[in-house]
């Protein structure tokens, strides 16, 4: 390990009654990268994070329970009809954000995804294209060690991916086998976990995976791209502070709207930062919600609006072959042939990824989705080492029903719990229909028995949409809100459609350019002195 | 239950004090092995702990374990630490509230359909109860107001957290995971490393 992987050790600190260029509020996939591109470009830049600041190799065990440290724990109360599970599904906490969670899937979305709306009349388009995003894509690949195919079968024409695939582990070989048989395509899939060491440029080495099947809840050796290994490191390295346990409440603005200082509750003092321009990227729950709770970048009364969730059904079965889930890559093979269906009763599509399974979600999935207690659960879960799933990752249509509100309740800060309705529509439930169909057919052919589906909704998407109308949305093509001089809001909020691709790429090619637009853009705007 | 566990005994806690074990894992592992059972309940009353202990006997019993696995503790220990899992449904109580509300349900339904105390039941009496007040069709004065099958999802979700993290319960379905200080090499269809114990029968066939 090299001394730029300890960057802790010689990190600037910054005053909090100094006047920073740029406070950022929150490290994940939203954060991270405009935090270290703000830095490099000379800006004093501090980030303030909810979480600790791990070291994964001495604390982070490969035990579920033991890593729930990683999620995002406050709690939240789901609404409406399809109510959603927070917490380990999909939030995350600590220095790196839900990066630290996620399970390092990185297909780009692809160009149509962008305009769902011209396409099919439904949804919204964004006021950006693929390609504006394809070099931050082409550039996000290449930092991070993105591992994948040379040749990928779907989208625009593209360079090999630069580090060749990860191994496919059992699940990814019987979804390999199962869409064969049927004349399906599939590819080994883009993961940010790399399957041979890497230099990184201003990181330094980072090392191969070890096949240790738990991205999920936190990589021990770094080999997976989370922000507290990549971007974070060299975010520090040009000079950024960053300042984890700081639990942001609040923002002070002057006569004009324009904030001045960003509070925060550090070790139970409330302290504040000044700053001439804030970077909101705490995530498509946290971010409206301080928003609402304090009426800010809200003209609009879209903040909260747009709450959208992937379709995200999981499809199980029993294989005669050992599995053992626990290995490997979770998402070693995908398919988007149903990208765009041509049989499809739907707007949009989804694709098909293999998954691996550790075993308390998967028991959890079993209790909650399959209702088994007692010997018969005993007895299910006893099949776990010949267990292999698939999913799907489908988009989302916004819906006048789903949203975020503030509940009436108060969390342990006195500040209130959010609340999130969400219920799938007629185009989830008909794409979600059309997906259990294929992926039934696929474990079939692959020779599985006992097959269930557990249906569920994956990622935070929506609540602070990015348009050109300041009636209808909440931030520009830019990221910066209306309303609010100098507020940049960079995370999944700002997602206008759902996208049929895992979103965390994405939400990295979105920071990068929106740190390059407010680089480019912050002389006319006035700013950063 | 058929005297299934078939995975060879002990390979779970002999796995953890080897050096195929990283020490962060070891030390959340042991910690679980070692944890003493719960003699008196910091959250529940006596007689709502006796109704949560005989609700977790149902939902995962271990005829075979002496002791058991302490579910009925860990969650007890879970309510009185406070620690939630990031979210709830809204149409229900907060976490507490929804523990104690529902521990009286079940002896509720208890009375009204075998005229005796939850606790008390034998295990298929108390498996009626739990049917009943999974398939949301319990009736009373406290299911009138709570919602007694999602009430039943929670419990039961809670319990099998516990019950799944323990290594004896991970031992039982043949999970090796915990051996990360290498990682694993053989990770396809039909592959093991040398140090992972076959698959049984037992573990193959159940459904």
């Amino acid at each position: 390990m090299t001394a730029a992987m300890h960057p802790v050790l010689r990190m600037r600190h910054y005053p909090p009654g100094d006047v920073v260029d740029a406070v950022v509020v929150g490290t994940g996939a939203g954060g991270a990268p405009l935090m270290a591109r703000l830095a490099a470009a000379g800006l004093s830049v501090v980030a303030l994070e909810a979480g600790r600041r791990w070291s994964p190799a001495e604390e982070f065990a490969t035990d579920e329970s033991e890593q729930n440290k990683l999620f995002w724990m406050d709690e939240r109360l789901s609404a409406g009809g399809d109510p959603l599970a927070f917490g380990k599904n999909n939030s995350g906490i600590g220095v790196g954000g839900s990066t630290l969670h996620y399970t390092a899937y990185t297909p780009r979305a692809q160009p149509d995804d962008f305009r769902i709306h011209s396409d099919f009349g439904v949804g919204a388009d964004w006021p950006i294209s693929y390609d504006d995003l394809a070099p931050y894509y082409d550039a996000l690949e290449r930092f991070l060690g993105v591992s994948g195919p040379a040749s990928y079968p779907w989208g625009p024409k593209r360079d090999p991916y630069p580090l060749h695939p990860l191994p496919l582990n059992a699940a990814a070989q019987l979804m390999e086998r199962g869409c064969e048989a049927l004349g399906i395509r599939t590819s080994p899939a883009a993961n940010a976990a790399l399957s041979g060491s890497y230099y990184q440029e201003g990181v330094g080495w980072r090392p191969a995976c070890t096949n240790r099947g738990f991205c999920q809840a936190g990589c021990s050796t770094g080999a997976k791209a989370s922000m507290d290994v990549t971007f974070v490191p060299l975010a520090v390295g040009s000079g950024a502070e960053v300042r984890p346990e700081c639990f942001v409440t609040g923002f002070e603005q002057d006569r004009s709207g324009t904030i001045t200082g960003v509070d925060y509750i550090h070790g139970g003092a409330e302290q504040r930062q000044l700053c001439r321009h804030v970077f909101l990227c705490a995530g498509a729950i946290e971010s409206p919600r301080l928003l609402m709770i304090h009426g800010l970048a809200n003209d609009s009364g879209q903040v909260g609006r747009n709450f959208m969730a992937h379709t995200g059904m999981q499809l199980w079965g029993r294989f005669e072959e050992t599995v053992r889930p626990y290995k490997g890559i979770p998402g070693g093979l995908i398919s988007e042939d149903t990208h765009r269906p041509a049989d499809a009763n739907f707007a949009g599509g989804y694709l098909l990824q293999s998954i691996g399974v550790m075993p308390i979600t998967y028991a959890g999935q079993v209790a909650r989705g399959r209702g088994l207690w007692g010997d018969e659960l005993r007895g299910h879960m006893r099949g776990y080492n010949h267990t292999a799933g698939i999913n799907i990752l489908g988009d989302c249509l916004p819906h006048e029903e789903n949203e975020l509100v503030l509940s009436e309740e108060s969390d342990a800060r006195g500040l209130p719990k959010p609340l999130i309705r969400f219920t799938n529509g007629e185009n989830e439930r008909r794409m979600t229909s059309h997906a259990e169909k294929v992926m039934r057919e696929i474990w079939t052919a692959a020779g599985a028995t006992d097959l269930w589906a557990f249906d569920r909704n994956a990622h935070t998407i929506g609540t602070c949409r990015m348009g050109t109308d300041p009636g209808e949305a909440v931030v520009d093509a830019d990221c910066r809100a209306f309303g609010v001089p100098n507020l940049t809001i960079c995370d999944n909020s700002v997602f206008p459609s759902a996208l049929a691709a895992n979103p965390a790429l994405t939400i990295m090619a979105v920071s990068l350019r929106t740190a390059d637009r407010f680089l480019a853009t912050r002389g006319e705007r006035g700013a950063v002195q | 239950m058929e005297a299934l566990p078939a995975y060879p005994p002990g390979t779970v806690r002999a796995l953890i004090h080897s050096d195929l074990v990283t020490p962060p894992t070891r030390r959340a592992l042991g910690e679980r092995l070692r944890r003493k059972p719960t003699v008196k309940p910091r959250f529940f009353d006596r007689h709502a702990f006796g109704v949560v202990r005989t609700a977790c006997d149902r939902m995962i019993p271990q005829p075979e374990r002496d002791p058991p696995i302490d579910l009925a503790g860990e969650l007890d220990g879970r309510l009185a630490e406070g620690s939630g899992d990031g979210w709830r449904y809204a149409k229900m109580p907060p976490d507490p509230e929804m523990h104690v509300r529902g521990a009286a349900g079940l002896d509720q339904t208890a009375h009204q359909m075998f005229g005796t105390g939850f606790a008390s039941l034998p295990s298929a009496e108390a498996e009626s109860v739990l049917h009943v007040v999974q398939s949301g069709k319990a009736s009373g004065e406290v299911w009138a107001k709570m919602d007694a099958a999602c009430y039943f999802e929670e419990l039961l979700a809670l319990v099998v957290d516990i019950y799944y993290a323990h290594p004896l319960a991970l031992e039982e379905i043949g999970y090796v995971g915990m051996a990360d200080a290498h990682g694993w090499q053989a990770i396809g269809m039909d592959e093991r490393e040398a140090h992972e114990p076959a698959v049984s029968k037992a573990q193959r066939g159940a459904a």
